[in-house]
């Protein structure tokens, strides 16, 4: 068990590594000459060598890669060109927003989603069957932001109920702070909620044909317990699966729907730091989401023995 | 059956009786053939290639559906609602947002069938080689590994903040970040064809690697192929609304759908319709793609239909 954990800890390794490396290359291959930029106009050819020199832009990729990484390992993720602030205070101002409004999202989703797909696998062949499964191509087929606008003009301009755009921080109280992300996490978790559905009425059907459902059923015991003791259990490690996989979806989705609300959080960092060619930002951003990303799949690969005990490394 | 119809020279030995001709009871049961009974049989496929055919039609026709110059402004006249004149109003530039639309359908199908044809290629070739060379194998999945934990819209995005914003490079961006799921796909139906008993025969009859590849594996790819080549095409055509929407994507002076919505994004409270209506046709366009890709998938893997 141990053994295989560490296993899993190192694989992750050479993962990250290719993904520094493609991130590295971006600022690499990135238009423009930092070492012109600082040296400003009035520079001769021999100040900006010389500025490039000390920057040690003039040595080789694979060193200044080597150098680079281990300014990110130490967390030093660089300053931005724009504002001057080092990035990682930048993600720290902007992280709460983001991490609040996945979180809220994911909690929302699978406790939407997770049902829906159960009594569907149940109600097989029926109209809430149906309905679920077209529920389910829709919200692969509308785009987040879509929802998003649609939603913010029936509940917060006709309906009034809901705020239209913001975010107020948690340390403001717990129902402000819910109240402005409601509607971003509907929009953001509309495609998140149709692939777990799927695939949770899609592991729920095999796993309700199996032998052991017909005996639970035979033994005496309800609906209810049939459903989401023997069976939901049994069908976990798919499920836990697509929602480790489905963070992505969360992941590129927050950038939009950070945009459409008005959300101060790291999509529109990225946003901003795009429309201003803000390499380093950008940088920092993507390795930070790919870490995120790589890490919640690396817990949900170590979860399936919790889920599934016969599962044994 | 009388004697008559029997070929000449035969005769019927005496004292062996022939029945008489039953009717046949399949003969009511008229098997559905052809585009029709196909088209009957897997509904979704009907609908979605409907739609998407005539999504395809205002494409092409766009100057000949009562348009104006997407790109004509007028000032004097802009955010005028939707009315007999402009049918979907106009934006803060005086420009008639019907006409965007319609040639906003350009941009958004172009990118979507180019970035489904080259990732499809592309992630064929590579799950070939792949699938079929274990030194090459290890390389490549660990480079995909890498390109599949960045999240496919931030990796389009961070390539296109490499470059000028343009239709190609919107389509190559696109195309490089959904190039590792084809790649992987690929590669695992390769890994399980190679165990095919024919496939076992042919290596042992001594037929050449290449051959085996073009004659035995590529075409056992191509169905579960086109089915992602539609998935891709609608997330595709995704990306690109996002990738405009949020100012990465094609240039401002194109009238794609990401680009309109993101023009009418600061007025949007007082005048939703110019964000609605592209909104509502890449919902409908990517809706089409999707039930087409549903539709093809159940066609062709019937086993997997009953499950999703």
């Amino acid at each position: 068990m141990w053994a295989y954990i560490i296993r899993r800890i190192l694989a992750t390794i050479p993962v990250m590594a290719i993904v520094a490396l493609f991130v590295f290359s971006l600022l690499y291959l990135a238009p423009g000459d930092p070492a012109a930029v600082i040296a400003g106009d009035q520079a001769t050819p021999a100040d900006v060598e010389r500025i490039r020199e000390s920057l040690g832009l003039d040595r080789p990729y694979l060193v200044r890669f080597g150098a680079w990484a281990w300014d990110i390992f130490r967390g030093d993720l660089g300053t931005s060109i724009f504002t001057n602030l080092p990035v990682s205070t930048m993600i720290q101002q902007r992280i709460e927003p983001t991490l609040s409004l996945m979180v809220v999202t994911l909690i929302l989703a699978v406790s939407i989603a997770v049902p829906m797909g159960v009594i569907a696998a149940w109600k097989q062949g029926t109209t809430i069957d149906r309905f679920v499964m077209a529920f389910a191509v829709l919200g692969f087929s509308v785009p987040v932001f879509v929802v998003g606008y649609v939603l913010a003009y029936i509940f917060a301009l006709e309906l009034d109920w809901l705020p239209v755009q913001g975010y107020t921080p948690f340390a403001n109280g717990f129902f402000p702070w819910i109240e402005n992300l409601i509607l971003p996490a509907i929009a953001l978790g509309g495609v998140y909620i149709a692939l777990i559905a799927r695939i949770t009425r899609a592991t729920m059907l095999e796993v309700l044909s199996q032998d052991y459902i017909r005996t639970a059923r035979a033994k005496g015991a309800g609906q209810r317990s049939i459903l989401f003791v023997h069976a939901l259990k049994n069908a976990a490690v798919p499920i836990v699966t697509v929602v480790g996989i489905g963070v992505a979806l969360l992941i590129g989705g927050a950038v939009v729907t950070e945009s459409v609300f008005a959300i101060p959080g790291l999509g529109r960092l990225t946003v901003d730091a795009i429309l201003r060619r803000d390499y380093p930002v950008i940088q920092g951003v993507i390795l930070l989401f790919s870490f995120v990303y790589v890490l919640v799949n690396l817990l949900i690969d170590l979860s399936y023995t919790f889920f599934d005990p016969r599962i044994r490394y | 059956m009388s004697a008559a119809t029997l070929p000449p020279g035969i005769e019927i030995p005496p004292g062996l009786a022939i029945a008489a001709p039953q009717p046949d009871i399949l003969s009511n049961v008229k098997p559905r053939r052809g585009v029709i009974g196909f088209l009957r049989r897997y509904p979704t496929i009907a609908i979605g290639g409907g739609l998407l055919i005539i999504m395809l039609c205002i494409a092409i026709f766009a100057p000949f559906l009562w348009t104006k110059d997407p790109t004509a402004l007028a000032p004097a006249l802009r955010t005028r609602e939707p009315s007999a004149r402009w049918w979907f109003g106009t934006d803060m530039l005086g420009r008639d947002v019907y006409s965007r639309v319609l040639y906003g359908s350009r941009v958004s199908l172009l990118v979507g069938f180019s970035v489904a044809i080259c990732a499809s290629a592309v992630g064929l070739f590579i799950g070939l080689m792949s699938g079929f060379n274990r030194f090459a194998d290890s390389i490549i999945m660990r480079i995909m590994d890498g390109m599949m934990s960045i999240p496919s819209i931030l990796l389009a995005i961070a390539l296109m903040a490499l470059t000028r914003g343009s239709v190609q490079n919107v389509i190559l961006a696109i195309t490089i970040a959904e190039i590792p799921r084809v790649s992987r796909l690929v590669r695992g139906v390769v890994l399980s064809l190679r165990e095919q008993p024919y496939v076992e025969a042919a290596v042992a009859s001594g037929t050449r690697t290449i051959f085996i590849i073009f004659k035995h594996i590529l075409p056992n790819t191509l169905a579960p192929l086109t089915v992602q080549a539609t998935y891709i095409c609608a997330a595709a055509m995704i990306t690109e609304a996002i990738l405009s929407f949020i100012g990465a994507g094609t240039p401002p002076i194109i009238p794609s759908w990401g680009n309109i919505m993101a023009e009418g994004r600061a007025l949007w409270q007082v005048k939703p319709y110019i964000v609605f209506f592209p909104a509502i046709f890449l919902s409908i366009t990517v809706l089409a793609v999707n039930l087409l890709g549903d539709g093809l998938r159940d066609a062709i893997d019937p086993r997997l239909a009953k499950k999703l």
